[in-house]
């Protein structure tokens, strides 16, 4: 069974006059341990798309399995719920919540999963960090952190209840060469290492030639 | 900690100067609604307590002779109430059938005859218009609080003697009087001399310039009225009662009876009137805070938008974004409440301490207030649901935001 199917995605976006048809019959699988990119020009519709993978907008149209659960009928909490256990998401900007340290930015979602001890949340969260090579900086508010290290916080997080797919937007959009190159490398290789499937939409052909799969997008649809 | 609460802590603390204005204003509004309740409140129940330890819970004054129509029914309990057909006849023709009957009621703990009249006083080549209240002393004092009313002189001193007397303050200092002083009063009877026993004060202006107390066969010589009395004063177990009981005494003992509260409705009135405008003036205060709290809450709504959605990506429900903003809202005023209470409870023992002299419709040196929780209790809702209602529209907002809008409108 694959970790993720989507079929004949539709999307309308915009009302009246700037109405514009987003996605036009989208459909792909996904499988567990490998990284996939979604490359495609601007407005083609790449975020409409990983909003949807992501349960955070619905389809007009079309069907997207999680696992082996339907989620077009789920309710918004219930899609809330898949997304706090199964999703990651990491974003061109990290929106680290700022009156928050880094290791209790990580924490947030094991906070909602509710499935982890204080002590074991701290412990895993200061691993994260460590994994992301920012272990000595876990005190750190996200104001005290360069954009990297905070992008990297925000990997961090995304990882933080071992989701089975990590969804990222243009996760390199602002960073500089190195840090795009050190991010894209972290994000590939934990996916690779814990066998959770990458989809990123990125600009970067680079980067986005280095996943195992790239999906090309153009005016709302998958180039075969 | 539940995170939601984390969250709503971390959030106010992003708005700390707003939050810190909206819990000041709460903490003032929650304290100077429980000062005035009880400062008012306090001079009700003092008032209270000084016009029933004057006049009583209950009196019992004025025969209704029924006409003819309704005498002829006489025998029956069938009774017919037609207006202008009830006579008062001034008085009390026999106290002592009445008092008796007042046996029947369990309610009734004391039960005294007064005889009430006109008399000048006469001393130091003065004359003065006085109102002599023939009393018997050892019922009177369980009617009345006359014993606490002394200042000057004893209760004893009048109890000894059948030609002493007990006068208003007013008088005694408008005639300069001292307590063994000689008087003359002189009535419809026979004038006659007495020897002031004591001086009394109620702290009511009309009861202490005109009212002396002298002894029930002593009066009846000076009015020349040697049967009967002008009415019967009576205790009950609970002042609350008197509305109640009035009626079925009043029935009872074919005698108007009217009940203090009836009595003093004015009075009452105008405290009630006083505690409410207090209370809404006051709580403007309340509502201005809730005002405050509920712009701050919008600032930080709009200000956390972006926080708002990833928390959503995360994995917090609708329900969980709207906890966080109730929630702040909720740390606010029970904060708030509990500080207004503790500065409550302060304010209001310090102005219990306040000296102020009153008199007019009573007697205190020092501001009177009333310790009622119920005070609390009143100031502590209030301020709760105005804080829920200010938090409500920003916590329903931030619930509503599409966490996918606000991420794509904010990464183009
Ligand atoms: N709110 C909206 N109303 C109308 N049209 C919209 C709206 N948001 C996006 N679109 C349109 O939908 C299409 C797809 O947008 P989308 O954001 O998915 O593109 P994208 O591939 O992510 O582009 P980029 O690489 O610039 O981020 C675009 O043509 C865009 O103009
Ligand atoms: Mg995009």
């Amino acid at each position: 069974m694959s970790l993720l199917r989507v079929e004949n995605l539709h999307r309308h976006l915009g009302e009246g006059d700037t109405r514009c048809h987003a996605l036009r019959g989208v459909g792909f699988t996904i499988e567990g341990g490998r990284t996939y990119a979604i490359a495609g020009h601007s407005g083609s519709g790449k975020s409409t798309l990983l909003y949807l993978i992501g349960l955070l907008d619905i389809p007009d149209e079309g069907r997207i399995w999680v696992g082996d659960r339907e989620t077009s009928r789920l309710t918004d909490d219930e899609r809330t719920a898949v997304r706090n256990e199964h999703m990651g998401f990491v974003f061109q900007f990290h929106f680290l919540l700022k009156e928050f340290t880094a290791l209790e930015n990580v924490m947030l979602p094991m906070r909602k999963l509710g499935r982890l001890s204080e002590e074991a949340m701290r412990a895993k969260a200061s691993d994260l960090l460590t994994a992301v090579g920012l272990g000595d900086k876990t005190r750190r508010l996200g104001t005290q952190l360069s954009g990297g290290e905070q992008q990297r916080v925000a990997i961090a997080r995304a990882l933080a209840n071992d989701p089975s797919l990590i969804l990222a937007d243009e996760p390199t959009g602002n960073l500089d060469h190195t840090n795009a190159d050190r991010v894209f490398a972290l994000l590939s290789d934990i996916a690779h290492q814990r066998g959770q499937a990458l989809l990123m939409v990125s600009h970067n052909p680079d980067l986005a030639n280095r996943c195992d799969h790239v999906f090309r997008m153009q005016d709302g649809v998958i180039l075969a | 900690m539940p995170p939601s609460l984390l969250i709503a802590l971390r959030f106010l603390g992003a708005r700390k100067r707003a939050m810190l204005m909206s819990l000041t204003g709460i903490v003032f509004g929650v304290a100077f609604f429980v000062i005035t309740q009880a400062q008012t409140a306090g001079f009700e129940a003092y008032f209270i307590k000084t016009i029933l330890g004057v006049n009583g819970m209950v009196r019992i004054e004025d025969r209704i002779q029924s006409t003819r129509a309704i005498t002829a029914t006489e025998g029956s309990s069938f009774s017919i109430a037609v207006e202008g057909s009830v006579k008062y006849i001034p008085g009390i023709q026999h106290p002592k059938v009445v008092i008796d009957a007042l046996n029947g009621f369990a309610e009734v703990t004391a039960a005294s005859p007064v005889i009430r009249g006109n008399a000048t006083l006469i001393a130091n080549f003065r004359e003065y218009d006085t109102k002599p209240y023939g009393i018997e002393l050892d019922t009177f004092l369980n009617v009345s609080d006359l014993d606490t009313q002394i200042i000057d002189g004893s209760i004893k001193a009048f109890g000894e003697s059948p030609y002493a007397l007990i006068v208003g303050a007013r008088i005694a200092k408008r005639m300069n009087l001292q307590v063994g002083d000689s008087v003359l009063l002189d009535g419809p009877g026979e004038p006659q001399r007495y020897r002031v026993a004591a001086i009394f004060e109620t702290g009511i202006d009309q009861v202490d310039r005109e009212r002396v107390y002298l002894h029930l066969s002593a009066i009846r010589t000076l009015l020349n009225k040697p049967t009967g009395a002008s009415f019967i004063q009576i205790n009950l177990l609970d002042p609350s009662l008197a509305p109640a009981l009035a009626p079925r005494i009043e029935q009872a003992v074919s005698h108007s009876t009217m009940a203090w509260q009836e009595r003093e409705k004015t009075w009452l009135q105008v405290f009630s009137v006083l505690r409410i405008s207090s209370a809404l003036t006051i709580s403007t205060i309340i509502f201005i805070s809730g005002l405050g709290m509920f712009n701050t809450l919008v600032m930080i709504v709009v200000d956390k938008t972006r926080e708002i959605a990833i928390l959503r990506s995360m994995g917090y429900t609708r329900a969980d974004i709207s906890r966080i903003f109730m929630l702040q809202g909720g740390i606010v005023v029970v904060v708030g409440v509990v500080l207004g209470c503790a500065a409550a409870a302060l304010g209001t023992y310090t102005l219990s301490h306040i000296p102020i002299r009153i008199r007019g419709i009573f007697a205190s040196d020092h501001f009177v207030v009333l310790w009622d929780p119920w005070h609390y209790v009143a100031a502590a809702v209030i301020a709760t649901i105005v804080v829920l209602i200010a938090s409500y529209f920003p916590s329903r907002r931030a619930a509503r935001l599409e966490p996918g809008a606000v991420i794509r409108g904010s990464s183009s």
